[in-house]
């Protein structure tokens, strides 16, 4: 039985100038699924899905140029529709539910598992909207929750202070750094009364951004959720009627500069560590017992420093692995277009890795979240029958389950690590000339790809304590 | 499994009715969202501490549905003094600094009377000196020996389950008389392996047997065939208590280094809890024998209540879920929720348990405990509670693994898990 609890007005914390608490690592791994990965053969299957990889990069190189971009030209689209008035009205219903879910998590129940603000948030928009994003349509744009209230108080051009263009999304991508600080470090991210404080705070930080630099400004450089979803909707198929391979979009020339490259690291550096830091081999290495983990409380600091240090490594290598492409080729390339250039070509990475780590997670919390729509409110409703829908965790444990579910996490990784490969070859082939420069210049590139496919999916076999 | 419907949300309300001053001392905050629903009487809240989410999250589900079991059928039996029984559910991401923030919110915002229900030790360690700051009756259900060694505090009880030391303690006798008298130990190499390791070696040379090797397993090992070799050629019997997502793979190597012949074998069900005994990998273990709290396999000779209290928390002969049968339960823990509960029941009628301010009384009261016998009260089997180290004493069970089902060989009694006392907790003041 769950209490519904008044929480004193006072309690509330506006303006608490924190970012977004969204994301989390849910650790909700389930012990004895992770037993039956630790008995599949994964050495011979990471083996294969890293062949798959390198085998991708060995055939470009002789790939005729112009290839990959006849291949990704994406075809027109006959239908057009007009949408623009009905997606103020969905933005505004995506508004109002964020308003009844902040509600419910200052006054629902208080289990994290039968509270729709933690698992919407998470389990809803953190792990299913995002592939939504990236791979189907360009949801945020509909249900973008921050535009609706500033638009009913005041037209999107009205500006008091000028966010100068130049800033470019640093802005977002300092905030981004911050959000995915909270996200691995608090201590309770699932917590509805702490969770609806963060929400709301962020909302009255995006509402008063707005107000002072103009909607159109803020959205497009601050609000760091906008720029995320507007990064990863270039790996979608479809986009403004034209249907192509995922990844077409990005060959389509785009101003995108170093807070652009920046903002990609972070997603993925961030996204690795979440992986990571709950390995028996991170644990080892802070000195943790991974048989006796002690708590997020306990790994604040280490957790921060890793997370920091992840995205200063990762900025490092692949600088240098653009900067040897560059030593190595004749014709003449800046550093910094490569670097940023080749950084984006990152993004199906992060994307295909957030789908994969999530992937087990999602399976049973989505039927959680299912289950907790039959009675938002805690009034005892059973609505649509939802209600006596069970949560079946036992498909974990079976192990013909765990190597399909692992299989398709190892499929997603993999995949994605091709579609880098390819975007990265084309990366190239715009930067220098010959084809022995093209292969030479995404030299480092690839061998840091190979890695990284490697890392990924020993990610997924390793064992963890967390 | 976790039955949604099954919760009924009872909105609390400024009671009418008898005991004014029961209502001011319950603790019952004004309505929330305006809930119409009148209640004769102010609920007793008891604060459920649960591991929703972190490593726990496995036991907490299964904490979470054995605890709304239990309440639904204490409240259709009239509830506690006549009052219905609330359980305000927070979660302490199995983290020992968010579970002591959450006593803060269970005493300060919540108002409860007591709060129970913490499984993993650190948790309980972390928690428990904020109970005793709050002056918050705390009962865990932990089976750690912290309780019972001293550690803890005169607020902090566990009468529902037993504790790790009586377990081990108590399965030397059947070991040195049925399987053998030398034994080697594997264990992992932190607290909770050796508290085995020292528990058991006391206990194993009391029955004049003798711990021939210790075989100490570093906790990041996954893979472990390079340390059979060091298991002595003599050993009669194997004592391992591994743990953590590499104990699938422990068995299946044990396996591939013995063959069809090896010695016998004896484990903890800790470290299959959740886990099918019938899964592929783990067919080495036919003839081995386990501790088990509470048997999972439904026995042929199990007793009314065993059978009633199985059926109530919605799990068949397997041990698992009934409506979903690869959802293996943590049966030999989660008992001691329900009997935990209905402990809080009785010390709080006993004591005439009105609000808060009898807390102490409360305490008292169930330090007064001593005989529990098997009843739906306590599924789990006859116990004996010791108020001066707040810990039960209870049955522990061995089982063997035959074709893939656990049946029971032998239950050691009470007597056998008794240890020296380490500490009189009612000397300390409330």
């Amino acid at each position: 039985m769950y209490t519904n609890k008044m929480i004193s007005l006072v309690k509330l914390v506006f303006g608490v100038l924190g970012a977004f608490m969204l994301g989390t690592t849910p650790v909700w791994a389930h012990a004895a699924n992770q037993g039956f990965v630790l008995l599949l053969p994964t050495t011979a299957y990471i083996a294969g899905g890293t062949v798959t990889v390198a085998l991708t990069i060995l055939l470009l190189i002789f790939a005729k140029p112009g290839i990959i971009d006849a291949v990704m030209q994406p075809v027109p689209l006959r239908f057009t529709a007009s949408t623009l008035p009905l997606r103020d009205w969905s933005q505004s219903t995506g508004a109002l539910c964020l308003a009844l879910l902040i509600l419910i998590g200052l006054r629902g129940p208080t289990d994290p598992q039968a509270n729709l603000l933690p698992l919407v948030i998470w389990t809803v928009w953190w792990m299913l909207f995002f592939v939504v994003q990236a791979l189907i349509f360009d949801l945020w744009s509909w249900i973008n929750p921050f535009p609706a209230v500033h638009r009913m108080l005041m037209s999107e051009h009205r500006v008091i202070l000028n966010l100068p263009s130049r800033l470019s999304i640093w802005p977002a991508v300092v905030l981004m750094a911050a959000f995915q600080g909270f996200v691995l470090a608090d201590t309770a991210p699932n917590d509805p009364d702490r969770l609806a404080v963060f929400a709301l705070g962020y909302w009255a930080l995006t509402l008063g951004g707005m107000t002072v630099f103009g909607r159109e400004a803020w959205l497009k450089q601050v609000e760091c959720f906008s720029v995320l979803f507007a990064l990863i909707g270039l790996i979608r198929m479809g986009r403004s009627n034209r249907l192509g391979l995922p990844g077409w979009q990005l060959l389509q020339d785009r101003d995108h500069d170093l807070s652009h490259a920046i903002f990609v690291v972070i997603i993925l550096a961030a996204g690795s560590f979440d992986g990571l830091y709950e390995t028996f081999w991170w644990l080892a290495k802070i000195g943790v017992n991974p048989l006796e983990y002690p708590g997020r409380t306990a790994l604040i600091m280490p957790t921060l420093i890793g997370l920091y240090g992840s995205i200063l490594l990762l900025t490092i290598i692949l600088a240098v692995a653009a900067f040897s492409g560059i030593k190595w080729v004749k014709d003449p390339v800046p550093f910094k277009a490569a670097f940023i250039r080749f950084a984006i070509t990152l993004l199906p990475i992060a994307i295909g890795y957030h789908f994969a780590h999530y992937f087990v997670t999602f399976l049973v919390q989505i039927q959680i979240v299912v289950a907790g729509l039959a009675d938002p409110l805690a009034q005892g409703w059973n609505l649509f029958g939802l209600g006596s829908r069970r949560v079946l965790v036992g498909f974990l444990t079976v192990p013909e389950n765990v190597k399909i579910i692992w299989f398709t996490q190892a499929g997603m990784v993999v995949m994605s690590h091709v579609l880098a490969v390819v975007l990265c070859h084309r990366t190239a082939e715009a930067l220098v000339s010959s084809r022995r420069d093209v292969v030479m210049l995404q030299l480092g590139l690839s061998i840091l790809m190979i890695f990284y496919t490697i890392f990924g999916l020993w990610l997924l076999a390793s064992p963890r304590g967390a | 499994m976790t039955d949604l419907t099954k919760l009924t949300r009872r909105k609390t309300l400024l009671g009418l009715g008898a005991g004014a001053g029961a209502l001011a001392a319950g603790g019952v905050m004004p309505g929330s969202l305006g809930f119409a629903q009148a209640q004769s009487s102010a609920p007793i809240k008891i604060g459920f501490q649960k591991h929703a989410t972190g490593i726990g999250a496995a036991y907490g589900r299964w904490y979470d549905t054995t605890t709304q079991a239990a309440v639904a059928r204490i409240n259709d039996m009239g509830g506690i003094n006549g009052r219905p029984v609330e359980i305000v559910t927070e979660d302490d991401a199995t983290d020992p600094g968010r579970g002591a923030e959450v006593l803060e919110k269970f005493a300060n915002q919540h108002k409860v009377d007591v709060a129970f229900g913490t499984l993993f030790s650190h948790v309980v360690i972390g928690s428990a000196p904020r109970a005793g700051e709050l002056k918050l009756p705390y009962f865990v259900v932990s089976e750690g020996h912290h309780v019972a060694s001293g550690m803890l505090n005169r607020y902090t009880l566990q009468p529902g389950i037993t504790d790790v030391k009586s377990q081990v303690v108590s399965m030397a006798p059947f070991i040195a008389d049925n399987l053998g008298k030398k034994v080697t130990m594997i264990y992992p190499d932190f607290a909770f392996g050796h508290d085995h390791r020292d528990f058991f070696s006391e206990a194993i040379a009391a029955q004049g047997g003798e711990v021939v090797a210790k075989i100490a397993i570093p906790p990041t090992e996954t893979t472990f065939t390079r340390y059979f070799p060091s298991i002595p050629r003599e050993t009669e019997v194997i004592y391992h208590v591994m743990v953590g997502p590499a104990v699938l793979t422990f068995v299946k190597e044990l396996g591939e280094f013995f063959g069809p012949s090896r010695p016998e074998l004896f484990g903890f069900i800790d470290s299959l809890e959740a886990v099918d005994i019938k899964s592929p990998g783990l067919e080495f273990l036919e003839g081995a024998f386990f501790w088990e709290g509470m048997p999972r396999h439904q026995q042929a000779d199990a007793s009314d209540a065993s059978n009633a209290y199985r059926a109530a928390v919605g799990v068949n002969e397997r041990g698992a879920a009934i409506d979903d049968p690869s959802n293996v339960s943590t049966y030999a823990h989660m008992f001691g929720c329900w009997e935990t509960l209905h402990v809080i029941k009785a010390g709080m009628e006993a004591a005439d348990y009105q609000g808060p301010a009898d807390r102490a009384k409360l305490i008292e009261a169930v330090e007064a405990m001593t005989d529990m016998p098997e009843s739906i009260e306590h599924p789990q089997g006859d116990k004996v509670f010791n108020g001066k180290t707040h810990q039960a004493f209870g049955k522990q069970y061995i089982s063997k693994v035959s074709d893939g089902t656990l049946n029971v060989v032998h239950t050691a009694s009470i007597e056998d898990g008794m240890y020296e006392d380490e500490v009189n907790y009612t000397t300390q003041s409330l």
